[in-house]
């Protein structure tokens, strides 16, 4: 598999990443490596043995505490929950679902989180992801529901979105997540392929008349793509710990057999995609980092968007690599933190 | 190849505000290991990050040299340990590439519960880093399943305010308290849930403060803790993944020895060694010579129940062609026995395996060590002086000995909430009813029973580690493949919501992500030598 090592002088000044960044990344990188396997097969007990888990902790750290609850015992579906607490205190077990309108006179954003992993890696109790969450209740002062969806390849297009609309559901029903005003705030975010299904379970509430309101769509790094190479992809290609041929194995794992890459749940303005015209979708919040390779795809994502009439802002990163959120380490991290915050507070 | 910063960069501890680890309440860490790592699982030294970067280079290079096939066969042979040490990780790697690449090895064929023997790539690796100090998990993860009863969350709430008017010596308030709770208990499903869970501490409070010289927790024979534990065995899988998890080790390290010594601290029907006894009859180059030394508590009515197992066992070793030998130690205490009773003999490779034993040896916190030192270092130290070539050690994974009664309280309504709700899977009868019975004495252990009488003194795995680290004991890794096994048995025989957990070299059997029993594997280092820790003892080979 040749692949060109090459990289100017000038892009080695400019690219660099903070040295634990690297190592965080690169080892995830090679890691997935050994998990994907070329018959399209997945190494699951070998990715449940390398990811770093943490369990929920009701003790409040930094002003959070969480706890996990089985919302579709069916599918085993578990989501786990993060509340801010002012106190060191740990809430009594019965107060784990105290209403939130008890504890804060404004409203309460309530964070529907979508993990990423390409659609067959983490969970969310991995420890990247309970840590991002925590910092997002801190952030918004916001309850953070982590959605631990069902994952590629053992469960296909549209289980995680399946999984995301149960989630939602269940979020608006629960009378704990009302503010005062008696509804529950509800803003779906995710990154790398959560932000896909963010983009698809927003779709959903939409297009059902279902009556849930989502509030807005927070994507960070979304995955998107479809059948032609863009630019972006042949020019980035293996450059940032990313290569399209990696790209294609979790789209052939998460896609229906047969499908290609313009099938709606990956390309979703692409020439098979239904129109959003007409359709009540919230306004989004996309970050893109510009050293990844599927920018192209994500600003695509944006174009259509406001050709759709829809309300977005996107975010361009230009030296940012993939999981640059994940470590507090850089400034992207910093200005991405304050948008988010932005986004959610401008509706409360 | 994305470069990284090639500045020096002083990775100190980030402040406690931005991204402190979520899991671990830590006193202090030790000042090298970069803390934003941490927070995502991986123990690095900042001093060590260039180099692990570098090796991690030097991997990509291997594995862009090594066609895909070869990778994934790498995925599924190599037995790999302690993803959290990332250097050691990278460097295993390494050397399994470079191993894969001069002998393509076959897959194993994985298809009995006995592991391929053979398939010891792995070395065990003493951890290079030094061990976390006083990092005290003060884990309080809930499993509840959402209440939509009022009268379920009234009953808890009313159980936390028993336990609090229990703390503070109100013993007549929470009297009244549990007449009330008893009554709302008449008008809530016991028979699953919060009900039953509710139920079962309401009794265990009512023991403590309304039976006659203060607490008391269900009296019962030891037949009937032998049946109930039975039970307890086949209707869920923590015994099983115990039981598992410590012959895979115990399996590892008696490779290459000829006569090999099982010491079990808790005989019970000896319901883990068929399958050990099995697997050394199946090794290749033949089964070693296996003495078993049971401990057990001494029969009533003339009965000689160790004599009877150790029968059954013999028995079963005759048929599989495995020469086995078996005593019996009788004893009401773990503390009770003396090393000398279990005859070891200094050629013999020696195993110590304790299932859920050694919480049963610590005092209580606050007790004077002047009166009474606990009895677990002494226990751990004649361990220690047999010279074991691997001690098992499988432990509850909660906090149920604090010395606060309302914090053990609280405790152990998470933890025992979420075993019951695992146990609501299973469909077996009578199994459940009793497997919830053999709970329900545990929990009023727990809870009503104080001082000498409260033997169920849970700690977790990391106060363990602790204690074992103190003592003179080392980890030995249980690596990728018993990961893998655990869970392949785990989806063939149990409900889904089992999860298996690898947690720094250690393995972890929980219900839907938390945590519920923690199994480790321990050596110790020899009492005489000056020996550095950083040993590696290559599985088998004598020191």
């Amino acid at each position: 598999m040749a692949r060109s090592n090459e990289v100017s002088i000038n892009e080695s000044k400019q690219m660099v990443v903070p040295l634990n960044t690297w190592v965080l990344i690169s080892n995830f990188k090679l890691a997935y490596n050994l998990l994907r396997r070329p018959d399209g097969t997945f190494n699951r007990h070998l990715a449940e043995f390398l990811d770093r888990k943490v369990p929920a902790n009701a003790n409040p750290i930094d002003g959070v505490f969480s706890f996990d609850v089985i919302v579709d015992r069916a599918t085993n579906l578990l989501c786990r929950i993060y509340r801010p607490s002012d106190t060191d205190e740990p809430p009594n077990v019965a107060d784990l679902e105290k209403p939130v309108k008890s504890e804060s006179s404004s409203t309460v954003p309530v964070i529907v989180f979508f993990h990423g992993g390409s659609f067959a890696h983490s969970s969310a109790n991995s420890a990247i992801y309970d840590t991002l969450c925590r910092r997002l209740v801190g952030l918004c002062r916001a309850v953070v529901v982590s959605v631990n969806y069902r994952r590629a390849p053992e469960h296909r297009y549209p289980c995680a979105y399946d999984d995301g609309w149960t989630v939602l559901n269940w979020v608006k029903s629960r009378a704990w997540l009302e503010s005062t005003d008696s509804k529950v705030h509800i803003f779906l975010a995710g990154d790398s392929s959560g932000g896909n299904i963010a983009h698809h379970v927003a779709l959903k509430a939409a297009e059902s008349e279902s009556g849930i309101e989502v509030l807005g769509n927070i994507l960070l790094n979304p995955m998107f793509g479809g059948e032609l190479r863009t630019e972006s992809e042949k020019r980035l290609d293996g450059k940032y710990f990313v290569s399209v041929q990696d790209r294609d194995w979790y789209w052939r794992a998460f896609l229906p057999d047969g499908a290609d890459r313009d099938h709606p749940a990956c390309n979703p303005f692409g020439p098979k995609a239904a129109s959003l015209e007409g359709v009540k979708f919230p306004k989004s919040l996309v970050v893109v980092a510009g050293l990844d390779l599927v920018q192209d795809w994500q600003m695509a994502y944006v174009e259509g968007l406001k050709k759709a009439g829809k309300q977005v802002k996107d975010l361009y990163l230009e030296k940012a690599t993939i999981g640059f959120y994940l470590l507090p380490n850089n400034a992207h991290f910093h200005i991405v933190m304050d948008e988010i915050k932005k986004f959610v507070s401008s509706n409360c | 190849m994305v470069p990284y910063e090639t500045a020096a960069i002083p990775i100190a501890n980030p402040p406690a505000t931005s991204s402190s680890t979520t899991t671990t309440t830590t006193i202090s860490k030790p000042p090298e290991i970069d803390g934003l790592l941490a927070g995502a699982g991986y123990k690095v030294r900042s001093s060590d990050l260039r180099h692990v970067a570098q090796r991690l280079e030097r991997l990509e290079t291997a594995m862009l040299n090594s066609p895909s096939q070869h990778l994934s066969l790498l995925a599924s042979d190599a037995v790999l340990y302690n993803p959290s040490d990332l250097s050691t990780w990278v460097d295993s790697l390494l050397s399994e590439l470079n191993q894969s690449q001069s002998l393509p090895s076959l897959p194993s064929d994985l298809s009995d519960l006995v592991s391929n023997p053979t398939a010891l790539d792995g070395s065990w690796m003493d951890q290079q880093l030094p061990p976390p100090t006083a990092a005290i998990h003060n884990q309080q993860p809930s499993q509840l399943t959402v209440v939509e009863e009022d009268s379920g969350i009234r009953l808890v709430h009313m159980l936390m305010t028993c336990a609090e008017y229990v703390q503070r010596g109100e013993l007549s308030l929470a009297g009244s308290l549990i007449q009330d709770m008893q009554s709302l208990l008449t008008r809530v499903n016991t028979g699953c849930g919060i009900g039953k869970v509710a139920g079962c501490f309401i009794d265990a409070l009512s023991r403590r403060v309304f039976a006659a010289g203060g607490g008391g927790g269900i009296p019962g024979s030891a037949y009937e803790t032998e049946i109930l534990y039975h039970h307890f065995y086949e209707a869920c899988p923590y015994l099983k993944f115990a039981h598992f998890t410590a012959n895979q080790a115990i399996l590892e390290a008696f490779d290459g020895h000829d006569c090999v010594h099982v010491v079990d601290f808790n005989l019970m029907h000896g319901l883990q060694w068929p399958a050990l006894i099995q697997a050394l009859a199946l090794r290749p180059g033949g089964p070693p010579t296996l003495r078993l030394t049971g401990i057990g508590p001494p029969s009533p009515d003339g009965r000689d129940s160790l004599r009877e197992i150790g029968l059954r066992l013999a028995e079963l070793a005759r048929s599989v062609n495995v020469r086995f030998a078996f005593r019996g130690v009788a004893a009401s205490r773990l503390e009770d026995v003396k090393p000398w009773m279990l005859q070891v003999n200094p050629k013999e490779a020696v195993a110590v395996n304790s299932i859920m034993q050694l919480h049963k040896l610590l005092a209580g916190p606050g007790l004077d060590p002047a009166h009474r030192p606990a009895p677990i270092e002494a226990v751990l130290g004649w361990i220690r002086s047999l010279n074991p070539k691997i001690v098992t050690v499988v432990e509850h994974e909660a906090d149920h000995n604090q010395p606060g009664f309302l914090d053990r309280f609280t405790e152990s309504l998470y933890y025992y909430s979420t075993m019951f709700d695992s146990l609501d899977a299973c469909a077996l009868q009578p199994e459940k009813a009793l497997a919830e019975m053999y709970i329900q004495r545990e929990i009023c252990n727990v809870v009503s029973c104080e001082g000498p009488a409260r033997l169920e003194r849970h700690e977790p795995l990391a106060r363990w580690r602790e204690r074992l680290g103190r003592a003179g004991f080392r980890p030995l890794h249980l690596g990728s493949n018993a990961f893998k096994q655990a869970s392949m048995l785990l989806t063939l025989f149990s409900a889904e919501g089992y999860c298996v957990e690898e947690n720094e070299g250690c393995l972890t059997l929980g219900w839907h992500s938390r945590p519920l029993i923690a199994a480790s594997a321990w050596h110790a280092l020899p009492e005489t030598a000056a020996v550095s820790p950083d040993v590696a003892v290559v599985g088998g080979a004598v020191m």
